[in-house]
Formats: structure tokens, sequence, C-alpha cells
């Protein structure tokens, strides 16, 4: 009882994953398990407000499908963004190349003025 | 799968690692594991399932931006943040609500870590005390949650009130229950 009472302090920095959350919308979840994922919800708003917000969908199995495409949409934009970042690295680097290649061309002639004045 | 290859990693390993290289596959690591969340938060804002997906996209977008910007030091609580104000704002673009947007969250102290040096039974005994103080619906829920175990619909059959309204009593009481102790 002492210890229940100490409980009540303490904060749950248990990460509640994806799984859990969706057997907890189901109806899934033992008593006690049940009591430890809402243990988690007081103490968390973000959780909290999701499984207010989840709750609010039509089709119950809805959120999981959307969150995979969501997922999925997400990889594609990162990939975008880092095969733009390589391009323009590419990009960095070919105009560093030409500006090397113009100036050993440039000394050549240079060079080769010189000696044609010379002889 | 992907995410459980990266399990043990935590989130904020997988930032550190990100500012480290700048490579977009931490984030890509990262964010999956809030999608569901955000899917939620938005809905509960905003209502509607078309618009939540949108709203979880242009979070996403703004977090990737955002992170490449400055450090963040509690991913969860700042996500948390960034995803509330954006359905905030969108609400006020709808004219659907005031501006209201919140400061950051910082999780809050643990009193238990901090009182370590009170001794266990004193604790018990202000504890005891505290929960006197706390209004009637609050005591109750508190009570029938922590002490009795009861799951959220156990107690709102038990009390008669809400889910909402017992989710917002524990929330309440524990955070006043805090506060006594702390003074």
């Amino acid at each position: 009882m002492n210890e229940d009472l100490l409980n009540i302090l303490s904060n749950s920095n248990k990460d509640i994953d994806n799984q859990k959350l969706m057997d907890y919308l189901s109806d899934k979840l033992s008593a006690e398990e049940k009591h430890e994922f809402e243990k988690a919800l007081v103490d968390s708003e973000l959780e909290n407000d999701a499984v207010e917000g989840l709750t609010e969908f039509k089709n119950k199995k809805d959120p999981l499908l959307f969150a995979e495409q969501l997922n999925r949409n997400l990889q594609k934009q990162l990939q975008k963004k880092k095969a733009s970042k390589d391009k323009r690295k590419i990009g960095d680097l070919s105009f560093l190349y030409i500006t090397i290649i113009i100036l050993i061309l440039l000394i050549l002639i240079a060079f080769f003025v010189e000696w044609h004045y010379l002889h | 799968m992907q995410s459980e290859k990266y399990k043990h990693i935590t989130d904020a390993e997988l930032l550190q690692n990100f500012y480290n290289d700048h490579d977009n596959k931490w984030l890509g690591i990262l964010l999956p594991r809030y999608t569901l969340l955000l899917l939620g938060v938005c809905m509960k804002y905003l209502k509607n399932e078309e618009d939540a997906r949108d709203c979880v996209q242009q979070i996403f977008l703004k977090v990737i931006n955002e992170l490449q910007k400055y450090k963040v030091d509690y991913f969860k609580s700042w996500i948390y943040m960034i995803a509330k104000n954006h359905c905030l704002m969108k609400l006020r673009d709808q004219k659907k609500l005031p501006v209201e947007l919140n400061e950051a969250v910082i999780p809050a102290e643990d009193p238990l870590e901090k009182g370590e040096v009170l001794e266990k039974d004193k604790l018990i005994q202000k504890l005891k005390q505290a929960m006197d103080q706390l209004n009637p619906e609050q005591q109750k829920c508190v009570n029938l949650f922590y002490l009795g175990k009861k799951s959220y619909a156990e107690v709102a059959e038990i009390t008669g009130y809400t889910m909402l309204q017992v989710k917002s009593h524990l929330q309440n009481g524990k955070r006043n229950l805090k506060l006594i102790m702390e003074k």
C-alpha cells in the first residue's frame, strides 16, 4: 500500500510501442498490462492525446495502414533530400575540377608561349 | 524489419548520430517511431482523418528542416510541441480556434529523485496529507487508479465520471500532489 502511494509520484519513462498502443485500443491487453499502460498515459501528454485521437478513427485498423503509408512517403522524402544533397556535393566538386583543369591549361599555354619566344 | 533492427538505439542516440554525420538515414529510423502517435495527436485536434494524415506529413517536413538548424535535447517533448502547435495553427487558419501556442515542454522532474534525502516514512506521511488536500473528485480517481489498480474504464464506471473526466482528474490530481509535496 505504501509502495503504491510512492508510485503515484514517480514518472513512468516507459516508451509505449505502437503494437501495445494498438492492442490497448483493440482492448487486447490483460488487466495488469492495461493498468501499466494507463499509468504511462497519465505521465505523457503525447501518448494521452494520441490515444484520444486514435479512438476517433472510424475504422480501427486505419491508423496502422495510414501510418505505414506515411512512413513510406517519409522514406521517399528523406531519400530525395539525400539525393539532392549528394548532387549538390558532386556539383561543387565538378566546379573545383574544372577550375583546376583550366588553371593547368593556362600554365601550359603560358609555358609554350614563352618557350616559343625563347627559341 | 528496419525498425526492429534499430530498436535498441534510443531516440537521443539516433539524434546524436544524425548531428554527427547529417545522414538522413537516422531520421528515417527515428521519425517512424512517432508516426502513429502524431497521427493520433493530429486527429484529436483536427477531427478529420484526411487532414490528420496531411498534417503528419507537414510535421515531418518541418521536423526534418528544423533539426538541420538547431540541436534538440528532448526529442519526444519537442516533437509533441511541434505537432500540437502545428494543429493549433491549422485550426486558427480555419478560424476554429483563437491562438494559444504552447511553450517548449520540458519533462517534469521526478520528485522521488529529488526527495531521496527525505526519509521514506516521512515522505509517505507527507503524501497522505497531500492526498487529503486534493479535491474529492481527484482524490477518488487517484485512489481507485493508483491504489486500487483500476483501469480508466473501471474508475469511470465506479465514479460515474466520463473517461475524459477520469483522465483529467488523474492528471490534475497527480500534478497537484507533486506541487503540494514540493512546498
